[in-house]
């Protein structure tokens, strides 16, 4: 099976604790047509959460949205304030 | 509750009954109708017609969380129009204890008489007002001006002032106010607020709030409870914890995530050295630097959020507090500085000086353009914000801000509507913000409708008209209330509290869309003062550039149609 790797940006509280500091960029590899909840999944995240804003490559995505190769992807803890909800 | 009339000019107070049209508006709205309903809109913003009005918003003087913000307001300098700027700190909550609804300070000080320098600081308490003369504080920053200030008058008290650059009546300069600890770093920075003060010849109002006692509260058990709900929902709410640890820094890696992130001189939305001004690296920063860092702060007592901070260099003492995200996207990325240390000492020079670091980052950038400086070169950058203090000709130049700048130099890109510098939020990649700027009564300001936390695809314009409108309306609201953005959570999670609250504290019957009353009353009030003032749907558009070059990443231009944009606030 070809497999894809993509760039995740993790941001603010979703950073990951290593002993070297907070890690917030990490390459993940996926099976080709996995979508973004699958990289959620390996992230051990919650798919559907409104509280995450999903970005691929600088526009708002959904969790059902497919991953390409070099893809680069933020996860990015939702930061309401004056907005219409 | 009264309104306080200050005659400069007479050197006389009154306090007034608060007028019927008057009494159920506070903050930016209650700001908004004395401006129309007292000065000429087609006024010299810096002569003698022009009034300053302060008004703490409606729900002021509880220590409600997030809830007691002043505003500012008079016809401005630098956009010619309406303008209101509001900050925390504890000027709002010393007016309340004092019982006033609004300060209204009308005319100018004499230029003669007891003051040898023509410099005149307010002096209010319960007692009435004096004025004295300002003559050993003159000249100063802010920074060295607050603790004799605080010396000369007492630890408690609140103080309104302004810098040099005030007093040098530079259109990009603010009115500041004293935080929680007594550091003049709550900033009315936007739109010259802190020229029309100084035209008025007043260096400082003092709030002396003794034997003052908090406004009168209808039904207290109702506010109680509300204030209860509303507390515990902004304390349980998980973006409380991001914005305690991140502050609004947390914007410079998302803006950047967007393509959004202002950068030299709006030339890109995406900045190569953003990982080094991020959020998430300050507060790695200032967590290893310690001492007098801070990565939490409140900039109001009772604040549960306490989204500030205290940047300290790498001794661990204090540069600046606080260093926000749109000081970051301004003097960091737009000027092409990629280091937080530099981005701090500038920011205290501004903040020093009295001036909006936003308008000022956008006038450097324009001067990078220019050639008055290479991008990234922060030591120039020093050195031109040191002519603003000189008062040589270039300085006030700049310190007029970045309309004037790209008009002396003969720069086209130059990011600003109604004479006033965009935030940092590229309107090309950020629609929805952009359509704010561009029709805001106040000029290009993100605080009066920021879209880039919706969940909207923020590249389609025409999506964006109902959420740029949608929260300008919120933030009008918001800004009458004289609440924080960040309240904006709080109350989401349970939006009749707002109403409760303003129920409870008046004892009246508002309708659970009050936010939205207040919003589309203040907006209208201040779109009819621009209307008066001579502006039309001319002054409601972004700068040519922006919608024929396109910016990299996304190549994007700015695309929303004259038609949606001249139709949003029919409502």
């Amino acid at each position: 099976m070809v497999n894809i790797t993509v760039t995740v940006h993790l941001h603010t509280t979703l950073q990951r604790p290593t002993p070297k500091g907070p890690l917030r960029r990490l390459d993940i590899t996926l099976p080709m047509g996995s979508t973004l909840a699958d990289l959620l999944d390996r992230l051990s995240l919650p798919r559907r959460d409104d509280s995450v804003l999903l970005v691929i490559n600088g526009r708002q995505a959904d969790a059902e949205q497919v991953l390409h190769d070099a893809d680069e992807v933020h996860l990015i803890p939702a930061l309401s304030g004056g907005v219409p909800t | 509750m009264e309104v306080w009339r200050v005659n400069l000019r007479e050197q006389s107070l009154q306090r007034e009954a608060v007028p019927e049209g008057w009494s159920r508006l506070g903050g930016r709205g209650l700001s908004a109708r004395i401006l129309l309903d007292e000065v000429p809109a087609t006024c010299e913003p810096l002569g003698r017609h022009n009034k300053l009005v302060l008004a703490p918003g409606l729900l002021v003087g509880h220590m409600l969380t997030s809830c007691d913000r002043i505003s500012f307001g008079a016809k401005s300098p630098m956009t010619r129009g309406i303008k209101e700027a509001n900050a925390g700190g504890s000027t709002g909550l010393h007016m309340t204890n004092m019982g006033m609804k609004a300060l209204i300070l009308e005319d100018q000080c004499p230029a003669d008489g007891n003051a040898r320098s023509g410099w005149w600081i307010l002096h209010l308490s319960l007692a009435g007002a004096r004025f004295e003369p300002a003559d050993d504080v003159v000249g100063l920053g802010v920074h060295e001006t607050a603790p004799r200030l605080l010396k000369r008058y007492g630890e408690k008290v609140a103080i309104a002032l302004i810098g040099p650059a005030g007093e040098m009546q530079l259109c990009a300069a603010g009115i500041q106010n004293l935080d929680k600890d007594r550091v003049p770093s709550r900033i009315a920075a936007r739109g010259g607020l802190g020229a029309v003060m100084g035209s008025k010849r007043l260096k400082a109002v003092i709030f002396d709030d003794a034997g003052g006692k908090k406004p009168p509260i209808a039904n207290r058990e109702a506010f109680k409870a509300a204030q209860k709900v509303f507390t515990n929902n902004t304390l349980d709410h998980p973006q409380t914890k991001t914005y305690q640890e991140y502050g609004t820094p947390a914007m410079v890696r998302t803006c950047n995530a967007f393509g959004g992130l202002p950068t030299r001189n709006f030339s890109s939305g995406q900045f190569e050295g953003a990982e080094t001004i991020s959020g998430e690296h300050m507060r790695d920063l200032l967590l290893k630097r310690g001492g007098e860092s801070e990565t939490t702060h409140a900039c109001m007592a009772g604040c549960v959020i306490q989204c500030s901070n205290t940047y300290g260099g790498e001794d661990g003492k204090a540069i600046v507090s606080p260093l926000e995200y749109e000081t970051i996207g301004l003097l960091g990325s737009n000027l092409g500085i990629a280091d937080l240390d530099t981005v701090a000492r500038l920011n205290w020079e501004i903040s020093d000086l009295g001036l909006d670091t936003i308008d000022m980052g956008a006038a450097l950038g324009v001067a990078a353009e220019a050639g008055l400086m290479q991008f990234g070169d922060g030591e120039r950058a020093l050195q031109l914000l040191a002519e603003i203090r000189k008062g040589t000709p270039l300085g006030r130049i700049l310190g007029h801000g970045a309309a004037m700048a790209g008009r002396v130099l003969g720069v086209l890109r130059v990011p600003v509507v109604k004479g006033q510098a965009m935030s940092a939020y590229e309107p090309r990649a950020i629609k929805g913000t952009g359509t704010t700027y561009v029709t805001s009564p106040q000029g290009a300001d993100h605080t009066a409708g920021n879209t880039v936390r919706a969940k909207v695809d923020h590249l389609d314009a025409k999506a964006n008209i109902a959420t740029s409108r949608g929260a300008q309306i919120n933030m009008a609201g918001f800004d009458t209330l004289g609440a924080c953005i960040f309240a904006g959570f709080g109350f989401m999670v349970k939006p009749e509290v707002i109403p409760d609250l303003v129920n409870a504290r008046y004892g009246w019957q508002v309708g659970a869309d009050i936010l939205q009353v207040l919003g589309r009353e203040t907006l209208t009030l201040e779109r009819e003062f621009n209307k008066r003032a001579g502006f039309t749907a001319a002054d409601d558009r972004i700068p040519e550039y922006m919608r024929t070059e396109p910016l990299p990443p996304h190549n994007s231009v700015f695309d929303a149609s004259e038609s949606d944009l001249d139709s949003i606030f029919n409502w």
